[in-house]
């Protein structure tokens, strides 16, 4: 039988509840846009984040397969469009991910560590 | 911004302060304050005519004189409606073609459900105070200013700045209220000019006041990039 020193649960700490596929700069960023603005077009997502077409494309396969947005392709006149809707699902990832985030900023406050 | 992942316990501060300047920006984009007070202002501007010439005056030997306010009861309901319409229509519009969604909704059924509850208040004011007449004291009178169209006009705008999060217009339309709660919109200034001109130069100073507002948001309006 071993006795195992006592440290910090890490099952605790906030950064273990943080979902990859949220938390990642562009992702996050697109999910808040899409978030506060109910449905976002393509080009503004690119324009805000500053990102290719190819790359925001790329993220936002990551989020669709993940179940947390949805795409719609449509047309207005000629010129297609893409919108891009927040999931219920995707709309709580979102919200866990800043609680986590706020977690992680008090846990660093409090411990006094950078 | 990098497409790399975030490692656990990187900068969460910086993180979240990103998320905020991106969720801060889309309210920005989606505003169009200027717009929503030009046609306000547009509305209260147009309104004047309607009141004078609407406006049924029968002044006694005595030299007092009573007055119904027609042209107010016409007008402002189907104004307002449309106002409210329009403004929704246009936000709609402008955010759809800055590829984004609206957040206008709220603000125009608030100011439909306020334009009805005047309708109701003024039709029932008169239908019932010419056969009863009575003095109301200084408070109620606030009441009245409050659910007048000037009144309520400032009470919708209060639930805009609350969605679109907007400092500046809470700041205006705190203004505007104290102006249209301050003007006696329901009895008259006292000018020289007539019982008519008394009711004319208070909404003229609410017309402006609005039309002062939509040239300043839109000098400091944020231009799609």
């Amino acid at each position: 039988m071993t006795t195992e020193a006592a440290g910090p649960d890490p099952a605790g700490h906030p950064a273990n509840g943080l979902d990859e596929v949220v938390h990642q700069r562009v992702r996050l960023g697109i999910l808040a846009i899409v978030h506060e603005a109910r449905r976002a077009e393509f080009g503004y997502l690119r324009t805000e984040l500053d990102l290719t077409a190819g790359n925001l494309s790329k993220h936002l396969s990551v989020l669709e397969a993940a179940g947390l947005i949805k795409v719609e392709k449509g047309y207005e006149g000629r010129r297609g469009r893409t919108w891009i809707t927040l999931t219920p699902a995707g709309s709580a990832a979102l919200a866990e991910e800043i609680k986590r985030l706020k977690l992680l900023i008090g846990k660093v406050e409090t411990s006094g560590h950078p | 911004m990098t497409t790399e992942s975030m490692p656990a316990g990187g900068d969460p501060r910086r993180l979240l302060s990103e998320v905020r300047d991106l969720a801060r920006g889309v309210r920005r984009d989606q505003r169009l304050t200027w717009a929503a007070l030009l046609v306000l202002a547009v509305v209260t501007l147009v309104g004047i005519p309607f009141d004078w010439f609407g406006m049924s005056v029968r002044c006694l030997p005595d030299g007092s004189c009573e007055f119904a306010r027609r042209g107010v009861l016409f007008y402002w309901p189907p104004a307002l409606l449309l106002a409210y319409a329009a403004i929704a229509v246009s936000y709609v519009r402008a955010a759809r073609a800055r590829g984004l969604g609206a957040r206008v909704l709220p603000y125009a059924v608030t100011g439909a459900v306020l334009t009805v509850l005047f309708t109701a208040a003024w039709v029932a004011a008169a239908l019932y105070f010419p056969s009863h007449p009575v003095r109301f004291p200084s408070s109620v009178l606030v009441l009245d200013r409050l659910i007048a169209p000037w009144g309520i006009i400032g009470l919708a705008l209060l639930v805009l700045a609350r969605i679109e999060r907007n400092v500046a217009l809470l700041l205006f339309t705190g203004g505007y209220l104290a102006v249209a709660l301050a003007l006696p919109t329901n009895v008259g200034l006292s000018t020289p000019w007539g019982i008519r001109a008394d009711f004319a130069v208070p909404q003229l100073i609410c017309g402006l006041v609005l039309l002062l507002g939509a040239l300043g948001f839109a000098r400091t309006r944020r231009r799609p990039r």
